[in-house]
């Protein structure tokens, strides 16, 4: 899967970080940019250091370069300071070295004299608060006191620990006899699984309770009801079971769903953080697990109010993971599997069958057809099996499919239920929609806008798709340059799977934020599905970012949005405590967001201060303002009205992210690209630019030096495992700027492409 | 590194004002500076105040400690839904009585005359009175001023067993909040300790310590605030103002009375090296201030108390002699192995006599008279009651007070004269672990909850070398297991042993690898593998304890019995919790009094530094 670093490594960049720590905090890019530096990396100096005070202490004096020519050159690549927060600070062998000769050929575009001027005001600020997360320090700790091997271990009892304290509130539905709520419900499906055959499940007693999620819900049921009986029969008693609320039939319950959580959504985020993120450190790596355990709002819908999400996340994440290592197949039928446990995963259907299809046509007619063959084979399969007691063989009649199937998609219910932050709702305030149209065509036009809304990112995968489909037949005819870099092919088995990856997050998150937004009969424990891909997004992003900044609002955005459901199950407490304890997490302080009110460094910031204060006022006016008796539900409604444009943004964000995405992975058209270099080009591509596609400029000028940042900078600075994959292709440099610089691929292309930036002299 | 000649005799207005960011520590700190300050401010002045400006660059407190601070609330908050035990509507009631009835009533029940049943029992319906010193009554009646405002049923003295939120909340975040002080004296420790980095993680590890989880912030009681009070006079210890220690340690007596524990080793340690000089004599001047301030400390707790002539009461309240030789639930103590050994020789003495039964009547025939090993009837009824009330022995010697002072001041006086000889800090903290841990294993009447008077100060020695280190984890383990059974609930089991296990991770990794020694010859290599096999036990232990009732109920269901099983059985982990802790306890007390008898002078650990 993915490459960890081995650590029987060779030294150099072991000592290195050892060296780093003698740099007290002020790990700073902007200070100490990347010349060599001279200090005495004995780390014997540093365990033995006698009492160190808590003021920053300079043991090694730092080199400071001039400040016209750092922010040039930053400037020029149009890289953003390395993040202040980085988990590992600046390392001897960081590659800004071949900046100055960019510099020294006298080319400064005109947005690198504008970035210097603004950088020149705001550097100093940037310098003197660095935000760092107290999951950055957590997991930086444990590195420097080598407990790398238990962090994993340390972080999933933590999490557990947190999930199973939320756990001891209230749950949906407690004390209130006739119906109960969701808790109840998932306990009814535990007990007539477990008592009644497989043709019943569907049918029996639907007033209370039916059965209405599909079948993988209904085997994980009865395996629980089977465990339960095994413990204390009385739990799923048939029907007198009613309602059981003992102390030790919530922890079971409440187990449950943790043994669950572990066993499929946790791995799942770890081998995501593994293979999605296996270019970057492992301690970015790690830091991307921690934020995903921890997010609030899974937790507080899974382990307060009651449900077994986790499982249909934590299947499409994996499905994530196996599209990432090219095993499609697999990944079908882990997706289907997820729509086999709840239907809500239809949200990720247009995103996941686009990507599948437009790779199908990117792979052209041969290898296409066959992976298209065996994706349908593999879904027709795995929804046969799920189905299987149903269908004609093991059921009694032919039409015993309709049960479930009716089941699982009701269309007899409203447009939407009680008040969600989504279109239909929001703009109900001003157009009453029921009053105004037919069920039947709010359901066609619910459909309709959907559609529209998920469209844009169907297009851009399938143009995407077919651009590469293009430049991938051209090399079978040229064979001349692609043989310089066989070795590289060898080591990447099927380099062709990556190029559309990238776009997969961002298509995700545009159709389930479309369908959250414009489809019919919404929940609000519904954006848990598009809070999955922009959570992670959000996990491999910088703390400077735009995504983060995305990530950060979207999360506590859709927490605030559940805030009447949960507050309706006796959950405040956890929910502000879990909202603390992420921001808390990743270093994201709302308050400090209002508080700095002026320079607007960009929309998001703006959006944030004004929502994030908003939610604030919200909060504090709630305990001691009563809703007017007209409108009982102004808080809910008020609730609906901030959270709303919110999810807008974000999705309207999704989608130009695609778009920037594609751009970045299709390149400029018409550019003078030789064929050789494309695959490995596309592979270092396909992975950086995930991070941040929303800083990618647009013009092919700045591309180039997007390029160049992507495999030189970037990579080998952060990326431990890749540096030393590329070490065996790269020259050792006496100068020591430049001993991790990827030459083939970056200085090939550069020189190629753009023969006046001269860089390939340098190694 | 001098570091006692640093903190020495900075004001403490400039301590306090080293907390000023984090502004609810100040509140309650102030609180109880105001109380020491006039009177350690004399022996304050006597030194200079030249570096007090030192460490006021310092005087943010780092993001890590917020993080700590942070992640350690969020779980507490957390909790708040959790078990309370009913020491939580006992602190409730003491609320209503402090603010409902004049101080002279605090001490009878009900407030009406005096009492004769000293075990308070927490169904009945009369409220019960205080057993705690004048102190912890005072302060209980300073919380309940805001209580009153919050909800005045709080603090209605007829209002028992009152469990609405307003009360949960406002108590357990009494408790949060007062814990602040334990954080602030922790980070104390840190600002000028010898190796700064190690103590940041024995601070942070008793801060977070689970035994404060499991006690103070589930169960409910004030540990973390008293434990304060008792890090804080050590920490001056520490810095070598040992008046200030003196006053802060009869202070915290005068909070509760079970510190008392610790006394011998606070007595003798002030003795030697506050009212003798090094050369032996005697300096006056030292000593009357100390007896002065002890003193004065004292009437102020009890003078109300005295004046009103209710000292009898007082004292019957504070230390009732009714109880048994053993908690309910065993405390993992030497008495629990004895009294589990006596339970062991019952079953074999009685089979060798149904088995001595047997041969007589092969060979002697129909005579029946012989002589019976004497067995006491009381005890056989006691095995079979479980583990209630008093403890009677079937076959060993029954055990009386008397008998338990006399070992527990045996054991303390060795460590003692040790001390005397060795008045250095480091000699004084394991003399005070140590008194702590002779009184905890053969005290009388000890609670499992007192094992914290051990852990604590343990935890100090922890990174001094590898030796202490084990000791320190041995005991750990076993304290912090011994402690799993005060919660039965089954959610809040799970997240103890959880939340201990994720502690324990992040205490025993870090520190392991700073202070690992190699076993010196072969004795000490098989004792190093025994004690791993012991504390691997434990998790055997705890997969035997969370599966066996399921086994009990599966095991009736399929026999059809109902109660039968389950009665006999049900005693069964506990006993079994108890006899395996107290084996790592009474180890790791050989363990702690050899090292200290033993020390090899020629190592230098880092509080050896200290004087």
């Amino acid at each position: 899967m993915a490459d960890f670093p081995d650590p029987s490594a060779p030294s150099p960049p072991k000592s290195s970080r050892n060296s780093l720590h003698s740099f007290p905090r002020s790990s700073s890019a902007s200070s100490v940019t990347g010349t060599p530096l001279a200090i005495n990396t004995n780390s014997n100096i540093l365990r033995f250091r006698p009492k160190p005070s808590p003021s920053p202490e300079i043991l090694a004096p730092q080199p400071r370069r001039h400040l016209l020519e750092s922010n040039a050159s930053q400037s020029w690549l149009h890289t953003p300071p390395l993040s202040p927060a980085s988990s590992r600070g600046i390392s001897p062998t960081s590659t800004r070295g071949f900046s100055p000769h960019l510099h020294s050929n006298g080319q400064q575009s005109f947005r690198s004299i504008m970035d210097h001027g603004v950088s020149k005001l705001t550097s100093v600020k940037e310098t003197s608060s660095p935000e760092t997360g107290a999951g950055r320090r957590w997991i930086r700790w444990s590195h420097k006191r080598g407990m790398r091997a238990s962090l994993i271990t340390v972080v999933f009892l933590t999490c557990v620990l947190v999930k199973m304290c939320v756990g001891l509130g209230s749950y949906s539905g407690e004390n209130t006899p006739p119906m109960y709520g969701d808790y109840e419900a998932q306990r009814h499906w535990m007990e007539i699984t477990l008592h009644l055959p497989t043709t019943r499940w569907y049918t029996y007693d639907l007033q209370y309770w039916g059965l209405d999620y599909p079948p993988l819900t209904a085997y994980v049921s009865w395996v629980c009801g089977a465990v339960a009986r095994s413990i204390n029969p009385a739990w799923v008693a048939l029907d007198s079971s009613r309602g059981i609320e003992t102390a030790t039939s919530k922890v079971f319950m409440r187990l449950s769903v943790v043994a669950f959580d572990s066993l499929v959504y946790v791995p799942a985020l770890l081998f995501f953080s593994r293979i999605w993120l296996a270019k970057r450190s492992k301690r970015t790596q790690d830091l991307a697990f921690l934020l995903l355990m921890f997010q609030p709002a899974l937790s507080l819908i899974d382990f307060g109010h009651f449900q077994y999400n986790s499982i249909m996340l934590g299947l499409t994440v994996m499905a994530l993971n196996c599209f990432a290592t090219g095993r499609d197949s697999l990944g079908a039928v882990l997706f289907v599997l997820s729509l086999g446990f709840k239907q809500m995963a239809l949200y990720y259907a247009p995103a996941v069958g686009s990507y599948l299809l437009a790779k199908c046509v990117m792979l052209g007619p041969k290898a296409g057809g066959r992976l298209f063959v065996h994706l349908g084979v593999a879904t027709i399969a795995t929804f046969t099996i799920l189905f299987l007691p149903w269908l004609p063989p093991f059921s009694s009649s032919p039409f015993a499919l309709l049960d479930p199937l009716s089941r699982i998609f009701p269309f007899a219910r409203g447009l939407f239920e009680d008040k969600v932050a989504n279109f239909w709702c929001a703009s109900n305030v001003v157009v009453k929609w029921n009053k105004w149209a037919s069920q039947g065509i709010l359901v066609q036009g619910a459909a309709a806008l959907t559609l529209l809304g998920f469209l844009p990112t169907v297009v851009i995968v399938g143009k995407s798709a077919w651009d590469l489909n293009t430049w991938f037949l051209r090399p079978s005819s040229s064979t001349s340059p692609a043989e310089n870099d066989s070795d590289q092919k060898q080591q990447d088995p099927e380099p062709s799977t990556l190029p559309l990856l990238p776009l997969l997050l961002y298509s995700l998150l545009t159709s389930s934020m479309s369908f959250f937004l414009f489809s019919f009969q919404v929940h609000e424990k519904t954006i848990l599905l598009p809070l999955m891909p922009l959570m992670l997004l959000f996990s491999g992003s910088t703390p400077d970012s735009d995504i983060f900044a995305w990530g950060a609002l979207g999360s506590n955005v859709a927490v605030f949005s559940m805030w009447p459901l949960l507050k309706k199950d006796g959950l405040s407490l956890p929910y502000f405590v879990s909202i603390l304890l992420w921001n808390r997490l990743t270093g994201h302080n709302p308050f400090k967001l209002i508080r700095t009110v002026l320079p607007y460094t960009s929309l998001v910031h703006l959006l944030s201060t004004c929502v994030y204060s908003a939610i604030f006022v919200l909060h504090v006016l709630e305990p001691f303002v009563k809703a007017p008796a007209r409108y009982p539900d102004l808080f809910p409604v008020l609730n609906v009205l901030v959270s709303t444009p919110v999810f807008m943004c974000i999705w309207l964000w999704s989608i130009k992210s695609c778009i920037q995405v594609s751009w970045a992975i299709t390149g400029p058209s018409g550019s003078g690209f030789s064929v050789g270099d494309h695959q490995i080009q596309h592979r270092d591509r396909a992975m950086s630019v995930m991070s941040d596609a929303s800083d990618l400029p647009s013009s092919s000028s700045t591309s180039v030096a997007r390029q160049l940042r992507d495999d030189g900078t970037r990579a080998s600075s952060l990326g431990y495992a890749q540096m030393k994959k590329k070490r065996r292709t790269s020259t050792h440099s006496v100068s020591g700027m430049s001993s991790a610089v990827p030459a083939p691929p970056s200085s090939s292309f550069l020189s190629r492409s753009n023969g006046s930036i001269a860089v390939t002299g340098h190694s | 590194m001098v570091v006692g000649g640093e903190g020495v005799c900075r004001p403490h207005s400039g301590n306090v004002s080293d907390h000023a960011p984090a502004s609810l520590l100040t509140t309650v700190i102030t609180s109880s500076f105001s109380l020491i300050y006039p009177l350690c401010a004399s022996t304050c002045n006597m030194k200079s105040e030249t570096d007090s400006s030192t460490e006021s660059s310092t005087s943010r407190l780092d993001p890590s400690s917020w993080d700590i601070l942070v992640l350690s609330t969020i779980i507490k908050i957390l909790l708040f839904p959790a078990y309370r035990s009913t020491d939580f509507e006992v602190h409730r009631n003491w609320l209503a009585i402090t603010h409902s009835l004049p101080i002279s009533q605090w001490y009878y029940d009900s407030g009406v005359g005096p009492h004769d049943s000293p075990n308070f029992t927490c169904h009945s319906h009369k409220p019960v009175a205080l057993d705690y010193p004048p102190f912890f009554a005072y302060f209980e009646k300073i919380l309940s001023v805001p209580a009153s405002f919050i909800d005045p049923s709080i603090v209605d003295l007829n209002n028992l067993n009152y469990n609405s939120w307003s009360v949960i909340v406002y108590q357990r975040s009494t408790v949060i909040i007062t814990e602040l002080l334990l954080g602030a004296v922790l980070l104390k420790f840190i600002r000028s300790a010898v190796d700064p980095s190690t103590q940041r993680i024995i601070s942070a590890s008793l801060f977070l310590h689970p035994g404060f989880l499991i006690i103070d912030h589930i169960h409910f009681q004030y540990n973390g605030f008293l434990f304060g009070i008792l890090l804080w006079s050590i920490l001056m210890a520490r810095n070598g103002r040992k008046l200030a220690s003196g006053i802060l340690f009869a202070i915290l007596l005068n909070f509760k009375h079970i510190y008392m524990y610790l006394a011998p080793a606070y007595f003798i340690y002030l003795l030697r090296s506050f009212c003798l000089s090094p050369s032996g004599n005697f300096e006056i001047k030292n000593f009357l201030s100390l007896a002065n301030a002890v003193i004065a400390v004292f009437v102020l707790s009890l003078a109300p108390f005295a004046l009103m002539g209710q000292m009898q009461q007082l004292i019957s309240r504070l230390f009732p002699f009714t109880r048994g030789l053993n908690h309910a639930y065993w405390a993992p103590n030497a008495w629990a192995l004895i009294t589990a050994a006596d339970r062991v020789l019952l079953k074999c003495l009685d089979y060798l006599l149904r088995f001595l039964r047997q041969l007589r009547c092969l060979y002697v025939g129909a005579q029946n008279s012989g002589k019976e090993v004497p067995i006491n009837l009381a005890g056989v009824a006691s095995t079979s009651r479980g583990l209630v009330g008093d403890t009677v022995f079937a076959v060993l010697p029954n055990v009386k007070p008397l008998h338990t002072f006399t070992i527990t001041i045996a054991l303390q006086s060795i460590v003692l004269i040790k001390l005397w000889f060795q008045p250095t800090y480091k000699s004084f903290l394991t003399a005070l672990t140590l008194c702590g841990y002779s009184s905890y294993l053969f005290g009388w009447h000890v609670h499992e909850k007192a094992v914290l008077l051990i852990l604590v100060p343990l935890s100090l020695l922890a990174a001094e070398r590898h030796a202490y280190f084990r000791t320190f984890v041995i005991a750990t383990v076993a304290g912090i297991f011994s402690l799993f059974p005060l919660l039965f609930t089954p959610a809040e089991s799970v997240i103890e042993v959880v939340y201990s296990l994720v502690w324990f991770t992040l205490i025993y990794l870090p520190l392991s690898k700073r202070v690992y020694e190699y076993p010196k010859s072969l004795p000490y290599v098989i004792l190093d593998v025994l004690e791993k096999f012991y504390l691997g036990g434990f998790i055997l232990l705890q997969l035997f304890v969370a599966i066996f009732p399921l086994g009990i109920s599966w095991y009736s269901r399929r026999k059809g019995l109902e109660q039968a099983v389950d009665e006999r059985m049900e005693f069964l982990p506990l006993m079994m919790t108890s006899v395996y802790c107290a084996i790592g306890m009474v180890w790791g007390f050989l363990r702690l009094i050899f090292i200290y008898l033993h020390e090899d002078t020629s190592y230098q650990g880092q509080l050896s530094t200290i004087q």
